[in-house]
């Protein structure tokens, strides 16, 4: 039942983003209380010995007093994190074969995010680009944080081609905190491109999760005659056959997501397939197992 | 290259709509907006041109199946050489067998010389034989077995017909419209002239066909003939009979000929005369005494030619009583009767007895018993003979009715049955007399003696013509001559007398003629001839006689009919000379005298260059004598209608369509 309202149709016919983001967030939730991975509460998670450097007012003074050891004493969720997502606004992101365009879907992902983080009092920040930053919403817990996010989602609107290399060059000089990084776009470059740009903020420390969203047409195209196709970025266009999209293009877009996901593993960052016709708890579930992770 | 309907062309126009399908209303493909283009490839264009090109091909195929469609209609034909064929031809050798061949060894040369040419068929040819003469005999299929042709050519024998080289030509026209395959014509022949046609025209042979002309008798030879023969069919009185044949020679000297008439195989008589050079000279044989009854006569000359065949000429004659006609008169009218019968006697055959009567005394006479009763202006007709000669005519009798003074007293013409008008006395006017004006020259007793121009008339008696034939006019519009059909019989009217009172027609020449012709028309006494021509056609029957039938005995005592021929056929071919019995169911025998054609006497032969014409007039190469090719060949082209095979280009276009339209144009299915 609640999974009908992970649903991208669904959502969409939703006008608020806020909305959006709270029926996604909470029949998400509701529908992860028995799992035995995953809390929020001030809850115990383990003991650690004292090492010189940790902060003193973790130091279980109870277990001191009865055995003169210093021990850390660590809670689930107790640790605050950042949380920057940055969202492709390209041309090519408008795309949409059904009622969900990807900037929408990504959108509804981000909105969902910014509401986890949110609740779990982590700082939250956006940033949106294209060729280059068109928006930044700095991370941050301050009250109205939250709407100011969305705000920022909700004008995301897709204007010009992607360019990896100078908004990530850009953002390096914003990100002073280390935290987690998701970057939500099409990835219409090389992987070796793609990767190169956003290494650098794996290299400060930051978990990177790429959100490869895509449409269900640019996986699997449906096409009855040879149509002109036209480049939304480029504004090129090109005569495609039946035959050539179902079997050479079919090839080569599952190379570019298959050299993606090895590219990303082997720089240490986590990459996510999402196809906008599939309910949207795939992205928050990889979202949070990343940030156990990362407590 | 042609057209038979050239405007069916017009459609051709169509072929606008493909073009307008195709190329003004092209189909312009909205184009589809795509994340990126990053994965395709230019060389994808490659398919859309691909199917822009089998579009262009489905476009052909549509025109041409349009412009084939049009084609067809306007019905295309190309000029074909009626010759072009695969290069077998036909060798056909005809041997003359006219009556003329069988003079000296000329039939046999032409065989020796025929069995020549076919040993030298080969190659793929094919031979067949034929023999010319009043008509072409194909004597079997073309064939390339030799011993069946040698064994056509043997069994050619001499015939008595006429040959006729415009019929051979025409033969050979007809064969080469049934068979497009070329044909060499070799005719082993005398040439006689006489067998060319009237116009030359007649010779022109098709182009698909090569005359080879082998004469076998390049020089003239010198014939004596018995050309014609006159002789009654009937002879009434013997002492009357007189027969008259003519001797001619073609090519001869001048030369005493004797000439020898016999009657049923025996010598009647013989006689000599004088031919002059190249000339001719009758001989006249009177009062032959034969039997009653058909006899078998002949005129037989002694010549010492190389073709003795000619030197008789065959003819029939008939010997039969004179028949009596009955000539019913007032008892004191004696001039009529003294008239009529001079008249009759004085006929060249005497075939006619006259039995002079009064009328008053003929109650008791049977009318059959005469070939045509007479009367002659009486006033009354007793009852019982009007009756039986009405009876008469209405079983196919006649009546001759003169009409004078008596007559006009009554209010009918006796038999006749038309009122009387008047009686004109001319010599009562201004003209004193009549003349006759208008004749009918198609009425058999006006067409010989029409020449009634001295002929005066003082009375005739005015009959209203009615419905009846009017054959004799006078210069005043009075019908002298009237018939009328009664029944199976006829009455004729003459509207004036036999005596020397009303007319001075019995002391004019045109008298006897008239009444002679007349006489004979009224018997049912016919003009035939006693002989025949081999080849010409006797009558066997009339349209009435169908069921009756008709039997004929040809020289061998034959049967040549059959069953079936002889109770449907309506006319016989002689086929050769002799004499021929036909036998008719009503007792009408007749004996024909069979002879050959006359002009087969005559051997000069046809110069030589007329014979190389006559074989020019064919296919290149024909020539005369074998020998010399002929020029001036002319190649015939007929047009071949290209219908068909259009037709079946229409077909294959129209599948092709189907099959690139369903192929093409088809909903295309998602590869899985």
């Amino acid at each position: 039942m609640t999974q009908r309202f992970l649903d991208p149709v669904i959502l969409a016919s939703v006008s608020k983003l806020d909305l959006i983001a709270k029926t996604v967030v909470d029949g998400f939730v509701a529908g992860l209380h028995r799992s035995p991975d995953f809390g929020f509460s001030q809850e115990f998670a383990e003991y650690r010995a004292y090492t010189p450097g940790d902060d003193l007012r973790h130091v279980d003074w109870s277990v001191y007093a009865r055995s003169e050891r210093l021990y850390l004493k660590r809670f689930r969720g107790e640790t605050n994190s950042q949380l920057t997502v940055l969202l492709d606004a390209s041309n090519s992101m408008s795309f949409g074969s059904g009622k969900v365009s990807k900037i929408d879907y990504a959108r509804f992902t981000a909105a969902s995010l910014f509401y986890l983080a949110n609740a779990q009092r982590d700082a939250a920040g956006l940033i949106v680009f294209d060729d280059e930053i068109r928006n930044y919403v700095q991370p941050s817990t301050r009250q109205g944080q939250f709407h100011r996010l969305l705000h920022g989602v909700e004008h995301a609107e897709p204007r010009q081609r992607s360019d990896y290399a100078k908004p990530f060059a850009l953002l390096l000089e914003f990100l002073r905190r280390r935290g987690m990084i998701v970057v939500f776009s099409d990835f219409y470059e090389k992987p070796e491109t793609i990767v190169r740009a956003v290494e650098p903020l794996r290299y400060r420390g930051n978990d990177v999760i790429l959100f490869h969203v895509l449409d269900p047409r640019e996986l699997d195209p449906k096409i009855q005659d040879p149509v002109i196709l036209v480049d939304l970025e480029t504004n090129d266009s090109l005569e495609v056959s039946p035959a050539y999209a179902a079997r050479e293009y079919r090839a080569k877009i599952s190379a570019h997501i298959d050299a993606m996901r090895d590219k990303a593993k082997g720089s240490g960052m986590d990459y996510f397939l999402m196809d906008t016709s599939k309910p949207l708890d795939g992205a928050l579930r990889e979202y949070l197992s990343i940030r156990q992770g990362r407590l | 290259m042609g057209l038979f309907s050239p405007w069916f062309m017009l459609g051709i126009l169509g072929v606008g709509l493909p073009v307008y399908l195709h190329l003004l209303r092209q189909h312009k493909s909205t184009p589809l907006p795509f994340a990126s283009l990053m994965f395709f490839e230019k060389r994808t264009e490659a398919s859309i041109k691909h199917r822009r090109l089998r579009h262009l091909l489905l476009m052909a195929l549509r025109i041409a199946l349009l412009a084939l469609l049009a084609l067809a209609f306007a019905n295309p034909f190309i000029k074909r050489s009626a010759g072009a064929n695969d290069g077998a031809r036909r060798v056909l050798a005809v041997i003359d067998e006219s009556f003329s061949m069988r003079a000296g060894t000329r039939l046999a040369d032409a065989k020796r010389e025929a069995l020549a040419a076919i040993g030298g068929i080969g190659g793929g040819n094919r031979g067949q034989v034929a023999a010319l003469g009043a008509n072409l005999r194909i004597l079997g299929d073309p064939t390339a077995d030799k011993a069946e042709l040698i064994a056509a050519v043997n069994g050619i024998g001499g015939g008595d017909s006429h040959a006729s080289y415009g019929e051979l030509t025409r033969a050979l026209r007809s064969m080469a419209q049934a068979s497009a395959e070329p044909m060499d014509a070799h005719l082993f022949t005398d040439a006689q002239k006489s067998a060319l046609p009237a116009n030359f025209s007649d010779l022109q042979l098709p182009a698909s066909v090569k005359l080879i002309l082998h004469s076998v008798a390049s020089k003239p030879a010198p014939n004596w003939t018995v050309q014609t023969v006159s002789a009654p069919a009937v002879v009434w009185d013997v002492k009357k009979t007189r027969i008259q044949a003519t001797v001619a020679g073609f090519d001869t000297p001048t030369g005493r000929r004797t000439v020898t008439l016999l009657a049923n195989g025996k010598s009647a008589g013989s006689k000599a005369v004088d031919v002059t050079a190249n000339g001719r000279a009758t001989v006249e044989f009177t009062g032959l005494d034969i039997p009653y009854g058909a006899a078998r006569c002949e005129i037989r000359i002694d010549s010492a030619d190389e073709f003795p065949l000619d030197d008789k000429a065959l003819f029939s004659l008939t010997r039969s009583d004179p028949r009596r006609v009955l000539f019913l008169h007032e008892a004191r009218d004696t001039r009529s009767p003294l008239y009529f019968r001079s008249a009759l006697a004085a006929s060249a055959e005497s075939a006619f007895q006259l039995d002079a009567t009064p009328v008053e005394q003929g109650a008791n006479l049977n009318p059959s018993n005469y070939a045509f009763v007479v009367l002659s202006d009486v006033l009354s007709v007793p009852p019982v003979l009007e009756d039986a000669l009405k009876k008469h005519v209405a079983g196919g009798g006649s009546v001759w009715v003169a009409a004078g003074p008596n007559t006009a007293r009554r209010q009918n013409v006796p038999l006749f049955d038309e009122p009387v008008s008047q009686g004109k006395y001319f010599s009562r006017g201004g003209a004193l007399f009549a003349a006759v004006g208008e004749t009918d020259a198609t009425h058999p007793s006006v067409f010989r003696a029409n020449r009634w121009d001295g002929v005066k008339f003082y009375y005739a008696v005015e009959v209203k013509p009615g419905q009846t034939r009017v054959a004799a006019k006078l210069t005043d519009g009075t019908p002298l001559l009237l018939e009328k059909k009664v029944g199976e019989g006829r009455v004729l009217l003459f509207a004036s007398t036999f005596d020397n009172l009303s007319n001075d027609f019995p002391l004019q020449p045109p008298f006897v003629p008239f009444v002679e012709q007349t006489a004979r028309y009224l018997s049912g006494i016919e003009d035939r001839s006693s002989a025949a021509v081999v080849g010409a056609f006797v009558d066997l029957r009339t349209a009435k006689e169908r069921t009756t039938s008709v039997d004929v005995i040809d020289p061998d005592g034959q049967h040549p009919l059959s069953l079936d021929q002889s109770t449907k056929a309506r006319t016989y071919q002689i086929p050769r000379e002799g004499f021929f019995e036909v036998r008719r169911a009503s007792g009408r025998n007749e004996l024909i005298a069979a002879n050959p054609d006359r002009k087969e006497s005559d051997l000069a032969p046809i110069p030589k260059e007329n014979l190389d014409l006559w074989a020019a007039s064919g296919a290149a190469g024909g020539s005369a004598n074998g020998g010399a090719t002929a020029v001036g060949a002319r190649e015939e082209e007929k047009p071949k209608s290209l219908w068909w095979y259009v037709m079946v280009a229409v077909l294959f276009s129209a599948v092709a369509e189907s099959v690139l339209a369903s192929r093409y144009l088809g909903v295309q299915r998602e590869d899985s």
